[in-house]
């Protein structure tokens, strides 16, 4: 059997996926990439390739994506994290038309051609709203964890409109929220309100199109997929594991173009 | 001597045939050898850090060059700020000439306006013509350089850049200017073609990056149109100031820009475009006409102090650049 492995180094954590001559995922894996970017790579790649009887698989091809994609060494080819995730998304739902990817300090909106091919995408530059970080300081505001912060945002009757566009005034805005006496709840919801509300001006600058697909590490969060459901028009898919879909990506074009 | 300090192309030749010295006070502040220092300068003396740096740095090269007492103040047809400014540069006693291309085109204005200029400089219509023949025949040159940029792939991105956007002031020396135009043109002859695949239009405003036309090569790509810096060339042919100054695209519609893009991307076979946008500048509002409009992927890029790019616009390039090889 011949397998193929994709790495996405991103700054929150480092994904490997690991893809058989068919696609099919055999097995992948998720790392913090913490301070030490060098060493959680080595590591993704050892723990990725062990065998159960402790054996070393050796992959035909190895695609790194991410922001670090240039520290993978061992990589036989490396690829933007706009073509791995419109790869990956391609790969998990065939009709995909527009991928929405929110990382831990990036989003990414990629418009699909019918053929799959990316034909635009849009990509935050300046500035961290709307991000995992971003959601990760708003949790910390409101003395959540994320998964009680996504529960109350969904349950929430209503949504409380957050002005401010950047994440430091954001964060004094939800402070005189608070004070104001506005109910956590609401004032959740309306964070996750004002992330889809950026995410539906992307999409529309790069006329994107039904069927969405939600990838990254936010679309794990709850609040957010109820956020974005409730916000875009049209079908929107979450993968099983979205974190990896970039890896998947990589992996799948070094099945595809590396070694194929 | 005292120099005629500009900030965007203006009928410059009525300020050579005035014998004056015009100089383009983006050019003073962008080849500093620190142009951050410069607009540090223009925000410690009071200008918000929400204004265009293009500005701050005019703003300072002006303080900088006491030599520069004068500035022509394009007043309709360029930067919004404009008329701000304008006070600002009187309060400090330079004395500033508005002029003003006007909007609608109107033939009439636009003499009056260019009669006015002329009666500031003292100098004829005549006078300013022969001026016309006489740098119409070194903007020939640049446009040559522009031709051998796509047709003979033996002129940089960056040198095709820094060519044609020097026409708007001849850096104050039209014969000067020409032989420099001159030696380039004799030093690509003997060059082989570049080979990047990727051929890429830059259009909007002139970037302050400092490194963007060098990173572009880097990556198999070369830039083989610069929009508005052709224009400073005047590329249409003109026998009247006129013609030339309302075929002139940039201070009109930007449709009109968008139409000279699009034949340009089809005349010069490009595979994408980049439109840059300055940070707090008034033309960020034509982006989604431009993306609309295009018929080739267009990667918007924004940049705002002056300085090299930094890793997510890198990001965004390299993907673009990779989205443009893999075909869409």
């Amino acid at each position: 059997m011949q397998y193929y492995m994709g790495i996405d180094v991103g700054s929150l954590s480092t994904d490997g996926v690991l893809i058989d001559g068919d696609k099919n995922i055999i097995k992948s894996i998720i790392l913090p990439t913490g301070a030490s970017i060098k060493k959680t790579i080595s590591r993704c790649r050892d723990e990725l390739l062990l065998t159960d009887d402790g054996g070393k698989i050796e992959p035909v091809a190895v695609v790194a994506t991410g922001y670090g994609r240039k520290r993978v060494e061992f990589a036989d080819h490396i690829l933007t994290e706009i073509t791995a995730h419109a790869l990956g998304a391609r790969h998990l739902f065939p009709e995909t038309r527009t991928v929405i990817d929110i990382g831990g300090q990036d989003t990414k909106v990629i418009y699909l051609d019918e053929k799959g091919r990316v034909a635009d995408f849009a990509m935050n530059d300046k500035c961290a709203a709307g991000t995992g970080r971003f959601i990760e300081v708003m949790a910390r505001i409101l003395e959540l964890d994320l998964e009680e912060m996504a529960d109350i945002a969904i349950n929430a009757g209503e949504s409380v409109e957050i002005t401010s566009t950047c994440t430091v005034f954001i964060e004094s805005e939800i402070i005189s929220l608070i004070a104001d006496t506005h109910k956590i709840d609401s004032i959740a919801s309306g964070v996750f309100r004002s992330i889809a509300g950026r995410i539906i001006s992307m999409v529309s600058n790069v006329s994107g199109k039904s069927p969405f697909t939600f990838t990254g590490g936010v679309a794990k969060n709850r609040g957010m997929v109820d956020a974005i459901r409730k916000t875009l028009q049209g079908d929107i898919f979450v993968p099983d594991d979205p974190q990896v879909t970039g890896a998947l990506g990589a992996a799948i074009f070094a099945l595809i173009h590396v070694k194929g | 001597m005292s120099k005629i300090g500009i900030t965007t192309t203006i009928p410059v030749e009525v300020i050579f045939a005035a014998g004056e010295t015009p100089v383009d006070l983006n050019n003073i502040f962008i080849t500093h050898p620190d142009p951050g220092e410069m607009v540090r300068n223009a925000e410690e003396k009071g200008l918000p850090r929400t204004l265009c740096s293009w500005v701050k740095g005019i703003f300072s090269a002006i303080i900088a060059n006491p030599d520069i007492d004068t500035i022509i103040a394009v007043t309709e047809g360029d930067c919004t700020n404009t008329l701000a400014m304008l006070d600002l540069f009187r309060s400090k006693g330079i004395e500033v000439i508005p002029f003003a291309y006007p909007y609608n085109m109107n033939r009439d204005t636009l003499n009056e306006n260019i009669r006015k200029l002329e009666a500031y400089f003292g100098v004829s219509r005549k006078q300013t013509l022969e001026m016309k023949t006489k740098l119409d025949g070194i903007r020939e040159k640049a446009l040559l350089i522009d031709r051998m940029t796509y047709e003979d792939n033996t002129i940089s991105g960056l040198e095709n850049h820094i060519s044609l956007i020097s026409l708007s002031d001849f850096e104050g020396d039209p014969d000067g200017y020409e032989k420099k135009l001159d030696l380039l043109i004799s030093k690509a002859k003997s060059r082989e073609p570049f080979r990047h695949a990727t051929r890429i239009g830059f259009c909007g405003v002139p970037t302050i990056f400092s490194d963007l036309y060098g990173f572009l090569e880097n990556n198999k790509a070369r830039v083989v149109f610069n929009e508005m810096q052709r224009q400073f060339a005047m590329p249409y042919k003109t026998d009247n100031i006129l013609d030339q100054y309302l075929n002139y695209t940039y201070p009109y519609s930007f449709k009109r820009r968008i139409k000279d893009t699009k034949e340009e991307s089809q005349k010069r076979q490009l595979t994408g475009l980049i439109h840059y946008v300055q940070s707090f500048c008034h033309h960020q509002i034509h982006d989604r006409e431009l993306r609309e409009s295009a018929d080739i992927p267009v990667l918007t890029l924004e940049g705002d102090k002056p300085e090299k790019l930094k890793e997510r616009t890198r990001i965004r390039i390299e993907s673009f650049l990779e989205m443009l090889s893999l075909g869409t």
